[in-house]
C-alpha cells in the first residue's frame, strides 16, 4: 500500500480518539499517539482493534508493544499485509 | 516512587466498550479475564484492573524510562491481603479506591497507605484539564515543602516522564498525575 493511502486510512481510524485536534491537523509519521494526540491509553487498544478490523489482520502483544506512533503503526500494518 | 491512575466511571462507559470483541484478551491475562467473568460487576472489575496496570506502568517507567504499550504483561494479583502488579522481575503494591464516580489506583514499591488526592475538573478539554491537574499538584508541593509556588514547575523528560523543578533544580520528589473525564488525581512522595 502507498504510504499516503495508509496514512489516510490510519487517520480515519485514529480520529475519534484524538484529544488534541491541532496536533491531529498536522499529523505526520512522527506523530505520537499519546504525547502528541493525547489519546487515552485505554483507547489505544481500540485503535489496535480498529486497525485489525480495517485491514483484516491480527496484532500480537509484541506488535502492540511499540505501537506508540504513526510510523510504528504503519510498519506493523505493512508487515502484516506482506505476510 | 509513586504512580497514580484515575478512571471516571461515566467517561469509561461513554468512551470505551469493554465488551467489544477481543478487547479483554488484548489487555488482560487469562487469570484476569477469569476474575472479570466471575465478578458481580464486570464493568467495575475491568476498569479496576486497568487502573492497577496503569498505575504500575507509571511507576515502572520512572525506573525504566522507555515508553511501551504492553498492558497485558502487567499482571494483577488480587488476594485478600494485598494487591500487587508484576511485570517481568518488577513488582509493586497497589491501593485502590472505588466510589460511585471514580476508580483510583496508586502504585508504590512497598505496601502503603494511599497518598493520592482526587479533584473534580470542570472542563473536559484535555489541555485545560492537564493545566489544572499540574496546578493542583504544584500547589500541594508548595504547601508541603514550603516553597514559593511561582518558582515551581513541572517538566517532562524526553521519554515523557514528568518531574517537579524549583527554579531550575529538580526536586527529589516522585510525582504522578492522572486525569480522565471529570476527575483528576495526583500523588507525590519524597525520594
Amino acid at each position: 500500500m502507498e504510504n499516503e493511502e495508509l496514512i489516510n486510512k490510519l487517520k480515519a481510524i485514529i480520529s475519534p480518539y484524538v484529544q488534541d485536534e491541532e496536533a491531529f491537523a498536522t499529523l505526520s509519521e512522527e506523530t505520537d499517539f499519546v504525547r502528541d494526540l493525547k489519546i487515552n491509553s485505554a483507547n489505544l487498544v481500540d485503535i489496535i482493534l480498529d486497525i485489525e478490523d480495517a485491514f483484516d489482520i491480527r496484532l500480537e502483544n509484541e506488535d502492540m508493544e511499540k505501537m506508540l506512533d504513526v510510523k510504528a503503526a504503519m510498519a506493523i500494518v505493512n508487515e502484516k499485509l506482506a505476510n | 516512587m509513586i504512580g497514580t491512575d484515575i478512571i471516571d466511571i461515566v467517561e469509561a462507559k461513554k468512551t470505551s466498550n469493554w465488551e467489544r470483541p477481543r478487547f479483554l484478551e488484548k489487555l488482560f491475562t487469562s487469570n484476569e479475564q477469569q476474575l472479570i467473568q466471575n465478578s458481580e460487576n464486570k464493568f467495575i472489575m475491568v476498569w479496576r484492573l486497568w487502573s492497577m496496570k496503569e498505575a504500575a506502568y507509571k511507576l515502572y517507567i520512572q525506573l525504566n524510562p522507555d515508553r511501551f504499550y504492553s498492558p497485558k504483561k502487567f499482571e494483577c494479583d488480587i488476594n485478600a491481603t494485598s494487591l500487587k502488579v508484576t511485570y517481568k522481575a518488577f513488582q509493586c503494591f497497589i491501593s485502590t479506591k472505588i466510589t460511585e464516580e471514580y476508580i483510583l489506583s496508586e502504585a508504590s514499591l512497598l505496601p502503603h497507605k494511599m497518598v493520592s488526592s482526587v479533584f473534580k475538573l470542570a472542563s473536559k478539554d484535555y489541555k485545560s484539564q492537564s493545566k489544572m491537574s499540574r496546578e493542583a499538584l504544584i500547589l500541594s508541593v508548595s504547601k508541603k515543602c514550603n516553597l514559593v509556588k511561582s518558582n515551581l514547575k513541572i517538566l517532562k523528560s524526553e521519554s515523557g516522564i514528568p518531574s517537579i523543578y524549583y527554579n531550575s533544580k529538580r526536586l527529589n520528589i516522585s510525582m504522578s498525575l492522572s486525569h480522565h473525564g471529570h476527575y483528576g488525581s495526583y500523588a507525590t512522595v519524597s525520594l
